[in-house]
């Protein structure tokens, strides 16, 4: 008795879900259940991959990170780009490069210039003039062109890119213009005056030494990528995503968000300001429509037994689809799956085996104490941020093939992202799978019913649904948890 | 002995309010020295100012000989100071083993120093693998300060351990800080007179955020009316 008792909550919880399970499912097809729990776990797997880093960013660092939705989405373009289009990657990327190398040089500008306060927005908006005035006239239409009229196929090489003599000139101009903006850093803390001067050079020089490497070996690299296995590019297209949206939540973090710690709100509204001009900037060079990724070889061959209902056979042939119970369910929605499991298995390893995760769990809880321990926090915080965002670009390069690629999806799924971290807990990696995995089947469940309607047992015909109820059903899972528990399922952020 | 710790006329803010108007104190090195004062007289205050939680405005802290006001919280704890808060601030999710693994600032630090702190804090030793949010009070205080012995730290800073801890908590808590003073010199934010009086060497009396007296404490024990006009009791 005593055991009822405590477990009341939970016993009570499963009786109705398992209640609501008998009602929703009543009249379906053992096919069409599979199905939708199967496109329901699918969908689960993309909404952690970014719930997961708005979840821990929030909270280990207190910031809502509105910019999570569009990692997701530049991930995407930018594996996408990697996949059917290097040429863009290899002509684009040493600019951000250099104009980075230009920025690294702050501490040594700050020994010299020292600005007040109000000069700081200057110098980067003249950054930003000389950075556009070096990119003037630069041919973006011509070298995205080719990759999209390709519809996602494997592009030829054409010649739309630059003499080698002019995209030297331009970098030049962003390396100045990065130095220019650098200027901003100068009137920060002491600390930044005292970085070691052998380190910032090299940091200088290394990033320069990149942007020229890939200036140089443009062609030859583009030749190497596009002669590779759509296999191996779609692997290397995964780490593409993953790096550039670290890369950019590194940049993010260090950039605009730690200034910001002490004005939250401000952190806010950049964030999602973000958004906004990352939409921009992706309308802008990849064109508004949006893009489509071939699903690779391995999830896609059609071959005479395939869609088969033997594991061998459809390992083997790498068939695009699998029998389940008599219905074919797509290959590519069990990988992303396993990419979804492999990520909460990456994510639970790290946290509770390793020095840093341990750190992330005791920072998530009382950030300032871990400071005081003499843990250094602001690098444990962009650390953290980087890893939420490569989560988020891997997410948005695996469902490319799922969903294509296009400026909408930042939105969609930052809005669902959102929704499983409040359903799941603020600051909870376990809130975060729970609350991918109800979210997911919700939309699954949604979506179905629109098509096919509930069938209660006692009604005769089914009641349909519309499109809108089957998006406003996720919003009201979230309504009725937060109702019952207003931290979240695991929340424990006081 | 030298003074491992030096505060010299120091304005911390909290927003606009003027906290702490012109503290200054010494602690020699190996003492256990006490701050003294009513509630909100700005002694947590002046211990956040040192660890740099609440880095002062003005005024000049340096410890070891070395200038830290403005530094980072991790640079400052990184020269060789502990710090056991007032709230605790055990981090609940972790286990105690854990809580403790965290504290190390070299690898190796609780292989070293392990048999000392449980032979101090023998609780700990039966509850390691234990959830720290499911120890008790007592237990929580004894981890906090636990954790503050990890790395080699060469000043402990207090803030009021006996706070809701029951009598004969307090007593073993007194001989554990004792111990303590052995291997580390220990600043002591306690409003506890008693406890304060018994254990440290030093005091400073700290009213409306301004050092108003410091000396030796058995000196202090006996001015009744010191004690009554700036501690409120006997």
């Amino acid at each position: 008795m005593n055991l009822l008792n405590r477990y009341r909550n939970l016993i009570l919880t499963t009786i109705i879900i398992l209640l609501l399970a008998v009602l929703m499912f009543n009249g379906k097809s053992p096919q069409t259940t599979s199905s939708i729990l199967l496109s329901g776990v699918t969908l689960a797997a993309l909404y952690f991959l970014i719930a997961s880093g708005v979840s821990l960013i929030f909270g280990l660092m207190d910031v809502l990170n509105f910019a999570h939705g569009s990692l997701f989405m530049f991930g995407a373009y930018a594996g996408w780009t990697f996949y059917t289009n290097p040429r863009l990657l290899f002509n684009t990327a040493p600019f951000l490069l250099a104009m980075m190398a230009g920025f690294s040089l702050s501490p040594v500008i700050a020994r010299w210039v020292a600005l007040p306060r109000g000069a700081r927005w200057l110098s980067i908006l003249l950054g930003i003039v000389i950075a556009l005035f070096a990119l003037r006239d630069f041919p973006i239409d011509k070298l995205v062109a080719m990759g999209m009229t390709m519809t996602g196929k494997v592009i030829a090489t054409a010649e739309a890119q630059e003499p080698l003599a002019t995209m030297l000139m331009r970098l030049v101009g962003m390396f100045m213009a990065g130095v220019v903006a650098s200027a901003a850093m100068a009137t920060r803390s002491a600390e930044r005056l005292e970085s070691p001067l052998r380190r910032t050079l090299g940091i200088v020089v290394g990033l320069s030494i990149a942007a020229l490497a890939l200036l140089f070996v443009r062609d030859v690299g583009e030749q190497t990528i596009l002669g590779l296995d759509s296999n191996w590019r779609f692997l290397f297209a995964l780490v593409a995503g993953a790096a550039t949206g670290g890369a950019l939540g590194a940049l993010i973090e260090w950039g605009l968000i730690r200034p910001l710690y002490s004005r939250p709100i401000y952190q806010i509204l950049l964030t999602l300001g973000l958004t906004f001009v990352f939409d921009q900037v992706v309308r802008f060079v990849w064109g508004p429509a949006g893009v489509f990724m071939e699903i690779p070889k391995w999830f896609s061959a059609q071959s005479p037994d395939c869609p088969s209902d033997n594991l061998l056979v459809w390992f083997s042939q790498h068939c695009d689809s699998i029998m389940i119970m008599g219905r074919a369910f797509p290959s590519y929605r069990l990988f992303i799956i396993l990419v979804g499991v492999i990520m909460v298995l990456a994510i639970a390893l790290l946290l509770t085996r390793t020095r840093f995760g341990m750190i992330i769990r005791a920072g998530v809880q009382d950030s300032e104490m871990v400071e005081a321990l003499g843990i250094n926090v602001r690098r444990v915080f962009t650390l953290v941020f980087a890893i939420g965002a490569a989560l988020a670009g891997l997410g948005g390069v695996v469902a490319a093939p799922f969903l294509g690629v296009y400026p909408g999806m930042a939105m969609e799924f930052l809005l669902q992202a959102f929704i499983v971290v409040v359903i799941g807990g603020l600051g909870s990696i376990p809130g975060a799978v729970v609350g991918a995995l109800l979210v997911g089947l919700a939309r699954a469940y949604g979506d179905n019913i629109v098509l096919s309607g509930i069938q209660l047992p006692w009604r005769q015909d089914a009641i349909t649904g519309s499109p809108a109820i089957a998006r406003a059903s996720t919003v009201l899972i979230m309504a009725i948890v937060l109702f019952l528990r207003p931290t979240g399922i695991f929340g424990k952020k006081e | 002995m030298p003074n491992i710790l030096e505060l010299d006329s120091i304005h911390t803010f909290i927003g606009q309010f003027h906290i702490l108007e012109g503290v200054s104190l010494s602690v020699t090195e190996g003492s256990i020295t006490a701050i003294l004062g009513r509630n909100g007289a700005g002694k947590t205050t002046t211990l956040k100012s040192i660890i740099g939680l609440r880095p002062p405005r003005e005024g000049k802290v340096s410890f070891g000989g070395t200038d830290i006001r403005g530094r980072r919280p991790y640079d400052i704890a990184a020269l060789g100071i502990g710090y056991v808060p007032e709230n605790r601030a055990i981090f609940r999710a972790l286990t105690v083993e854990e809580n403790l693994k965290i504290a190390e600032r070299k690898k190796g630090d609780l292989a070293k120093r392990g048999e000392m702190i449980f032979g101090l804090f023998p609780d700990l030793k039966k509850f390691t693998k234990l959830s720290a949010g499911q120890l008790s009070g007592g237990q929580q205080q004894m981890l906090a300060i636990a954790r503050a012995l990890v790395p080699d730290n060469r000043l402990l800073l207090i803030d009021e351990p006996s706070e809701g801890l029951a009598p004969i908590l307090i007593e073993q808590l007194m001989e554990s800080i004792r111990s303590l003073s052995a291997h580390t010199t220990i600043l002591l934010v306690e409003q506890n007179f008693r406890m304060a009086s018994q254990l440290a060497d030093d005091y400073y009396l700290i009213d409306d955020g301004k050092s108003v007296q410091h000396g030796a404490m058995k000196d202090l024990v006996n001015d009744r009316a010191t004690i009554q006009r700036y501690l409120g009791a006997s």
